[in-house]
């Protein structure tokens, strides 16, 4: 464990990630406190830019507070990301380890459907998907868990593979030991490490995907997204930048920050592979 | 390959993509039936904007009084006559609005993608052959950066940069409006409005490309035909043309045919942000008219593009992998 | 005439490795028509002494000291360019690996071809002659041919054919035929001997067998650690070995001839009865396409005995094995363990029979779970079967001080072993079943020749005081001359010949038999058993 710590801690950018992400959930945790009002509630003048009227970030249409709504947004999209990706993990993982163990006619059929779900435009898919059950937290969550699982399902498949053959897994069927104990303590723990570093990229693609969602207007109507802002503040781009701007950042330096966890990770956690970079 | 392997191959393929487009049709016909409330009011759209008289007719045309499978075997074959069903706000049917629109769309998804694909593998295999200088850092960050930026923002910011506050190119269309212009004239008004669109929709695919050009030189750099070669006395250059970017770019074109769909999924979103006339603002604007005809309709029409697309770089593959042809 | 010397070469490793040098203060020269042998273990730095000769050293390893003079000038102050234009045309290589050799999307001819281009000669019909020469068949069509369509001999003929293209003063050949089986080394081996004899080539050859050096050197250089502990004649180091070092590794090598063993009596252990393993494989739009792996496998193994199973890759003679333990599930024929066929049980029904027949797996750094302690790793078999967990653990202790190991070694992750340690707690493993019958595949063949006679002593004596039956598959004829009481020889599938290893070895059958005696390395030569170098 400590030795993982040390293999994150030098990769620059992974310290500076996920310093990046620990900001984000914290203004996430602290924005009821920093900004004790609805995020839907007019503040001030509209159209107010960055500094002006007390507004750090300035003011959007309807005079509400553009930097209070980021800091409610934050929330959402943590947590848009982190449900989806952990059901879509876990559609993955036991489809994955299923094709990858049993092999012959369930791995066809899980893998023909795996196919199909990547051939399939994932994010048209996700809009009809949310457009037709409407737009709410839980379809949301639904439709992006729905169009990510096959890449996991793939990777975890490929590993079991590989990892079916490796000869402490043989040794272990020898040993006659039993179909769960064989993929939960020998094949599963060996499998972790892409599977996390998976996860962590996934988080950063479930979050832009729920921007571009409540960017078309297909975000739930009651909670303040970073996306749904972008979008409002499209059509009066030339009146406020400031309204798409930062939003826009706040998404970009979250993703980024996650990506930059995400490669640390697998440098820590692949230390054969880091080391060619 | 014998023309004979090559014909079996060929059937193979479009068999497969055959099963897949019933599929799809047949989620299509899910999605109808699963969403909330009566089937034909759900198409008609739940604003209650359609009279009962069309969704009557409606009832009548999907069969709903008949059983499940009935309904879906009208649906299939419908769809498979080309009938993608009608737009009642546009008073069109859908198949019509979608060609209408898709030219504008291949315009945009293929020079987008060209751009991407070309200046991403120029750019990986440069920070590939710089490893650990200053250009590699510059290259990996941008690709992180753009890898990272959610589309229809990038988009935005072009707009404001390069239309608001320079008033370089038009933000908004695809042609001057009113201008009547023709032939040469008539392209390079267009062009002017694809830059933007275009460098959007690619900036993204180019991070992607350039990065996993990137990695995988460094894999192939690895291999031990590599050191074969620079043990024969290949000059550098000429291992990095001849043996290592060509391996290297297996993957990439690998990866290019997986995400074809995304590509085409992100069209949605750049054809928004700039009104660009094609099936993408189409999907938006039925998604705010609520007209699921014609998004289902996209929803096809797009998987097919898909599909045509893997076809493509499957061919592509065959072309340039050898050993794929043994198989 | 000299064409190489080196003279106290150093290469140093980067910070942080083992030792300081990968190589230190090493000197040899070669002859023009002289084959060099240099021998050594894994990590010894003889790769690395022929790396820094052509100036390809992995990265991280700097030449500090030391003269490499060839045809008369010193290659240290040597340019890139300079190096360059030697590499191919004045020293050819020659890797171990022909599988990955060669370039995957280039055609044979343009890979051989390449090598005459970029040294700006003409390249002409000189591409098929070379083929030819390399005693390829067909040379017009290999040479349209991608490497994926050629077998690792073919593969290797076309490494050498692009490294005699120019015809260099030097062939560096390192370790050309260890990735080969038997009667394709002895080809390639054959091969290189009559060019270089041909064109008074200078040969570096690299290899860790010393077999091998009996077959084809003229002089050796002994490394260890990265120094050259001996060097002289291949005649006098053969068979009068001065430094310790050597005289210990060529102890190691297996040499005993095959004993006449009292013929085993009693109940067969195991019996095989015309098993059969056919794979499939399968497509809706071409024809799936069949490999019988196994045919009609026909054995019998009696208590106390043990049975070498012997052949090449691809013999089949590993998925018989695993047929035996229902790794593979065999498709046809009877495989009896006491009085009951096994291969129809299901995987509950064979659970009881997990106890009593165990195995031994080839590799010792993919056959231990990387992250489980090896305590944990010699109980699980025990605890799967019911026994308490106390009993266990205390049986675990036992069985590390039976295979040799320190009892701390319980509390200690696989990484933490050497590969021969590794493969020791693998028998361990095997051992805590308490099993009647031990299933050992290639148990020796990814060790050091030092470490796998330690092994295979290990296996020998365990199998005395334990009274094991043991199924013994190896490729390696030298370990089952010296290991098994009778031997059974496999080629495509099928068992062609068995019998004792003494009858077997020494009045061949089958032609196959007699070619893979016949293809044994330095089969002419008997290793001393008494190491005759202390000299006074």
């Amino acid at each position: 464990m400590r030795s993982f710590a040390r293999a994150f801690a030098r990769n620059r950018g992974a310290v500076v990630g996920l310093a990046v992400l620990v900001l984000v959930a914290l203004v996430a945790a602290l924005a009821p406190v920093l900004f004790p009002f609805s995020p839907w509630d007019m503040q001030g003048a509209p159209f107010a830019p960055p500094g002006d009227e007390g507004f750090l970030l300035g003011s959007d249409s309807l005079g509400r507070d553009v930097a209070a709504d980021i800091a409610y947004g934050a929330s959402v999209s943590l947590l848009i990301g982190a449900v989806s990706t952990a059901a879509a993990l876990l559609l993955g993982v036991v489809l994955g380890a299923v094709a990858g163990y049993a092999s012959g006619l369930v791995d066809d059929i899980i893998m023909r459907v795996t196919e199909f779900f990547q051939t399939v435009p994932s994010f048209i898919l996700a809009v009809v998907l949310v457009a037709i059950f409407t737009p709410s937290l839980s379809s949301i969550v639904a439709a992006i868990a729905l169009v990510s699982w096959p890449p996991v399902t793939r990777v975890v498949r490929a590993e079991f593979l590989t990892l079916r053959t490796r000869e402490f897994v043989q040794a272990a069927e020898v040993l006659g030991r039993s179909r769960t104990a064989i993929i939960f303590r020998e094949i599963l723990p060996n499998a972790l490490s892409p599977i996390i570093v998976l996860a962590s990229l996934m988080v950063a693609s479930a979050i832009l995907l729920e921007s571009a969602l409540s960017f078309l207007g297909l975000g739930d109507p009651n909670l303040m997204s970073w996306g749904f802002m972008i979008g409002a503040g499209r059509s009066v781009i030339r009146l406020a930048w400031w309204m798409s701007v930062f939003p826009g950042l706040a998404i970009f330096l979250t993703v980024l920050a996650l990506n930059l966890v995400g490669e640390g990770l697998n440098d820590a956690l692949n230390p054969r592979l880091a080391r060619r970079r | 390959m014998s023309p004979l392997r090559f014909l079996r191959f060929l059937l193979a393929r479009l068999a497969k993509m055959i099963v897949v487009v019933f599929a799809i049709i047949c989620v299509n016909f899910l999605l109808i039936h699963a969403a909330p409330g009566d089937p034909a009011s759900v198409i008609a759209g739940q604003s209650g904007a359609a009279d009962a008289k069309f969704v009557e007719q409606l009832r009548h045309e999907f069969g709903l009084d008949k059983p499940l499978s009935t309904q879906l075997w009208i649906y299939v074959s419908s769809v498979a006559e080309g009938d993608l069903g009608i737009s009642h706000r546009q008073q069109r049917t859908v198949l019509s609005l979608i060609m209408e629109r898709l030219p504008a769309t291949l315009l945009l998804t293929c020079v987008a993608f060209a751009f991407a694909l070309m200046v991403g593998i120029a750019l990986g295999a440069a920070a590939a052959q710089r490893v650990g200088t200053w250009a590699d850092s510059v290259i990996t960050v941008m690709a992180l950066a753009f890898y990272a930026t959610p589309i229809f923002w990038v988009g935005l910011m072009l707009v404001l940069v390069f239309s608001v506050w320079l008033g370089w190119l038009p933000s908004f269309g695809m042609n001057t409006v009113g201008a009547d212009l023709h032939g040469w004239a008539a392209m390079a008004d267009t062009a002017q409005y694809l830059v933007l669109p275009a460098l959007t929709l690619g900036l993204f695919y180019l991070a992607v490309y350039a990065r996993l050009t990137r990695s995988a030189m460094l894999d192939v750099a690895g291999e031990d035909y590599i050191k074969t070669a620079r043990a024969k006395g290949v000059p550098e250059g000429r291992i990095l043309r001849r043996h290592i970017l060509r391996n290297a770019l297996l993957p990439v074109v690998t990866l290019a045919g997986i995400q074809a769909g995304q590509l085409i999924g992100g069209s949605v979103l750049v054809e928004t942000v700039f009104a660009w006339p094609g099936i993408g603002r189409l999907a938006f604007d039925a998604l705010l008219a609520r007209d699921y005809q014609v998004l289902l309709g996209v929803f096809l029409t797009t998987s097919i593009l898909v599909l045509v697309f893997n076809l493509l770089t499957d061919l592509l593959y065959l072309v340039i992998d050898p050993r794929m042809q043994a198989q | 005439m000299t064409l190489l010397s080196i003279d106290g070469l150093t290469v140093s490793l980067p910070p942080g490795a083992d030792r300081p040098n990968a190589v230190e203060d090493v000197s040899f020269s070669l002859n023009a028509g002289e084959i060099l042998c240099i021998v050594g273990e894994s990590g010894s730095g003889k790769s690395v002494s022929a790396a820094a000769l052509t100036g390809l050293l992995p990265r991280g390893l700097g030449v500090t000291a030391g003269k490499i003079v060839f045809e008369g000038r010193d290659l240290r102050g040597a340019s890139q360019a300079d190096m360059r234009a030697l590499r191919g045309a004045r020293i050819g290589t020659v890797f171990q690996e022909p599988m990955t050799a060669l370039n995957p999307l280039m055609r044979v001819h343009d890979q051989v071809a390449e090598v005459m281009q970029v040294h700006n000669r003409p390249v002409g019909r000189r591409v098929q002659e070379l083929l030819e020469a390399v005693g390829l068949p067909d040379p017009a069509r290999i040479a349209r041919s991608y490497p994926h369509a050629l077998s690792g001999g073919q593969r290797q003929r076309v490494m050498i054919a692009a490294a005699l293209a120019l015809e260099p003063a030097i062939l560096i050949a390192d370790e050309p035929t260890t990735a080969l089986d038997v009667t394709t080394q002895k080809q390639i081996l054959a091969l290189i001997r009559e060019i270089q004899s041909r064109r008074g080539t200078g040969v570096l050859f690299i290899t860790h067998d010393f077999g091998v050096v009996a077959e084809i050197a003229d002089r050796v250089a002994v490394m260890q650690r990265g120094r050259i502990v001996e060097q002289g004649a291949a005649a006098d180091v053969l068979n009068q070995p001065q430094h310790p070092y050597t005289q210990a590794l060529i102890a190691a090598i297996p040499h005993r001839p095959p004993q006449a063993r009292p013929d085993a009596v009693g109940k067969p252990v195991l019996e095989l009865v015309s098993v059969g393993k056919t794979y499939h494989s399968r497509g809706v739009f071409r024809a799936g396409r069949t490999v019988a792996a196994v045919q009609a496998a026909s054995l019998q193994i009696r208590r106390g005995e043990t049975l070498g199973l012997v052949g090449e890759s691809g013999s089949g003679k590993s998925t018989l094995a695993r047929c035996v333990v229902r790794l593979v599930v065999a498709d046809e024929g009877a495989i009896r363990f006491g009085d009951t066929d096994l291969r129809p049980l299901s995987r509950a029904d064979w659970k009881p029979y997990r106890k009593r027949i165990q195995m031994v797996f080839q590799d010792p750094f993919a056959s231990l779970n990387p992250r489980r302690k090896v305590g944990d790793i010699l109980i699980e078999g025990p605890l799967a079967h019911g026994t308490p967990a106390a009993e266990a653990k205390a049986r675990a202790k036992d069985l590390l001080a039976l295979v040799q190991l320190d009892p701390g070694a319980a509390d200690r992750f696989p990484h933490e072993f050497s590969g021969g340690q590794r493969q020791r707690i693998g028998i361990a493993r095997a051992l805590a079943m308490q099993p009647e019958l031990l299933i050992a595949d290639e148990p020796v063949s990814a060790l050091d020749v030092s470490v796998q006679a330690q092994i295979l002593a290990l296996l020998e004596d365990l199998r005395v005081r334990l009274g094991l039956t043991m199924l013994f598959i190896t490729h390696d004829l030298r370990v089952a001359a010296q290991i098994c009481d009778r031997v059974a020889v496999m080629r495509r599938g099928q068992i062609v010949e068995q019998g004792s290893t003494a009858t077997v070895f020494a009045n061949p059958a089958h032609e196959y038999t007699r070619a893979l005696l016949d293809s044994v390395p330095g089969r002419g030569w008997t290793p001393p058993d008494q190491p005759t170098g202390a000299t006074t």
